[in-house]
């Protein structure tokens, strides 16, 4: 399966959360948090119910509970890749 | 009242998003002339619907004043509500640092009658359309009509004592009241009021069912209180928000006391029982000025509910008589919501912002649309009445059945 990039991160945290943060901050400074960066739980649950719908395939439960862009896309895209 | 001297709950600010002026200046200055915005309804997917005629608020964009992630989680009434706080807070002059204790000493109490029926409305069809997993988790917050308070709380980082009341359009009145108390009882600050949004396709099918509801299609007679063409009301959207705060506190930074909320009472009489609600709100009155230890004489001027439904129309004017006696047909009373509509729960703060500023400007707003008045009352019609204004009395009342008056005094470190 494709693996979810930054610039995709990034285009969902602005539809699901309206929060707007560049793929190049989101490169250089992976770790800073989903609440500095202004995505609260429900916007992270947005943004996982979006990413399931388009991948057609389930996120893990934690997905939702990772606390930094990193986290997440290193969890999502080994759930990915191991349903490859 | 028995509350320490420095703790009167003075009003130091006004927000108002309305539908004729989203400025408080705005919305004063077609206020006092008698404008009346009333027109028919716009919104996409209303127009099949026997309700025609609305107050609509056109000139607000909320990404103007409203960052983007508080945008996408809210619906418009807590758009209003964010705006009108924002607003508020402002004229208060009360940015971070000016209260003590802040944020724990300040709070937000709103009213809500309808929630968020638009949001609520699209995650629905999303629902029904595409299926569960399309429905967005704001869903469980935006609509709920607490939304306001809790939203207006975090975006403005207050901590102090939030609540929502939910009793009914005079709920707004309500809830500042309940402010006025959490200062009495020792908060600085209660960010208060009420603002609604129930002009959207699902929200508009809900109140067809109201009989009071008028489909009259003019916007010139769809909305005239106390007159014999009286069809019912007409609703709108908008709101205000008020900044309550401690007398004390007030003054201690140097804020302007526009005015205070010395009195309030609420009775119950049943869903549509206007001939009832007479006697309702008359003890709604009495308790207001008990508390508000003023004599019925001492009341300079009444914003009258104002139903539009004869029944209802003469209820309220023989409650006003009950309550004043001879002097009621002398007092003058006004309706400016005849110009904008009736915003639900949010209609009677904007009459106590109307009051608050009608006291501050010794001006007596008119009631638009109404020329030919067939109760025995002084209400004002035409133009703005000039007049001396130290107390006014604001009404509301429910189509659920409750009653409620607040007395205001005219503040006095201008």
């Amino acid at each position: 399966m494709p693996q979810i990039t930054v610039e995709e991160l990034a285009a969902l945290m602005k539809k699901a959360a309206g929060v707007t943060v560049s793929p190049e901050q989101l490169k250089e400074q992976p770790e800073m948090g989903f609440d500095v960066l202004g995505v609260d739980s429900l916007g992270l649950l947005g943004i996982v119910g979006e990413l399931e719908n388009t991948h057609g395939t389930p996120m893990p439960v934690d997905a939702e509970r990772c606390k930094t862009p990193q986290q997440f896309l290193d969890l999502v895209n080994s759930t990915l890749m191991a349903g490859a | 009242m028995s509350e320490p001297k420095d703790r009167h709950a003075a009003i130091t600010g006004i927000g108002v998003v309305a539908p004729n002026g989203t400025t408080t200046g705005t919305f004063w200055k077609s206020t006092q002339e008698g404008l009346s915005v009333l027109d028919r309804i716009t919104r996409e997917g209303c127009e099949h619907l026997p309700l025609k005629v609305a107050g609509e608020v056109r000139a607000f964009d909320p990404a103007d004043t409203i960052e983007e992630r508080f945008l996408v989680q809210t619906d418009r009434f807590t758009h209003y509500a964010m705006a009108a706080a924002d607003f508020a807070l402002d004229d208060a002059r009360l940015g971070p640092g000016s209260v003590p204790d802040a944020p724990y000493s300040i709070g937000v109490v709103t009213a809500a009658g309808s929630g968020g029926g638009e949001f609520g409305q699209r995650e629905l069809q999303q629902l029904w359309g595409k299926g569960s997993r399309f429905v967005g988790p704001y869903q469980s917050i935006a609509w709920f009509y607490a939304a306001s308070t809790g939203q207006v709380s975090i975006r403005r980082g207050f901590k102090g004592p939030c609540s929502v009341v939910a009793s009914d359009e005079a709920g707004g009145l309500d809830a500042l009241a309940h402010a006025a108390r959490a200062v009495r009882r020792g908060t600085d600050v209660i960010v208060a009021g009420s603002t609604e949004a129930p002009l959207a396709p699902y929200s508009m099918v809900c109140q067809l069912g109201y009989g009071e509801l008028s489909r009259e299609p003019d916007p010139s007679r769809a909305y005239r209180p106390f007159t014999e063409g009286a069809c019912g009301f007409v609703p709108a959207e908008g709101g205000a928000m008020l900044v309550v705060e401690a007398s004390g506190t007030a003054r201690a930074r140097g804020a302007r006391i526009r005015a205070v909320v010395a009195g309030h009472g609420a009775t119950f009489t049943g869903a549509s029982r206007w001939e009832e609600s007479r006697h309702g709100l008359a003890q709604a009155v009495r308790q207001a000025l008990r508390e508000a230890d003023c004599a019925p004489e001492e009341v300079d001027v009444v914003f009258a509910d104002a139903l539009g439904v004869p029944a209802a129309d003469r209820a309220e004017a023989l409650a006003i008589a009950d309550v004043l006696g001879d002097r009621a047909g002398r007092v003058p009373v006004t309706a400016p919501k005849s110009g904008i509509g009736r915003g639900y729960c949010a209609a009677p703060v904007l009459d106590t912002a109307a009051a608050v500023l009608a006291m501050e400007h010794g001006l007596i707003p008119p009631t638009p649309n109404v020329f030919d008045v067939s109760h025995d009352l002084d209400l004002v019609t035409g133009g703005a009445r000039v007049a001396e204004l130290r107390t006014a009395l604001v009404l509301s009342r429910g189509l659920m059945g409750s009653n409620s008056a607040l007395v205001l005094r005219r503040g006095t470190a201008q």
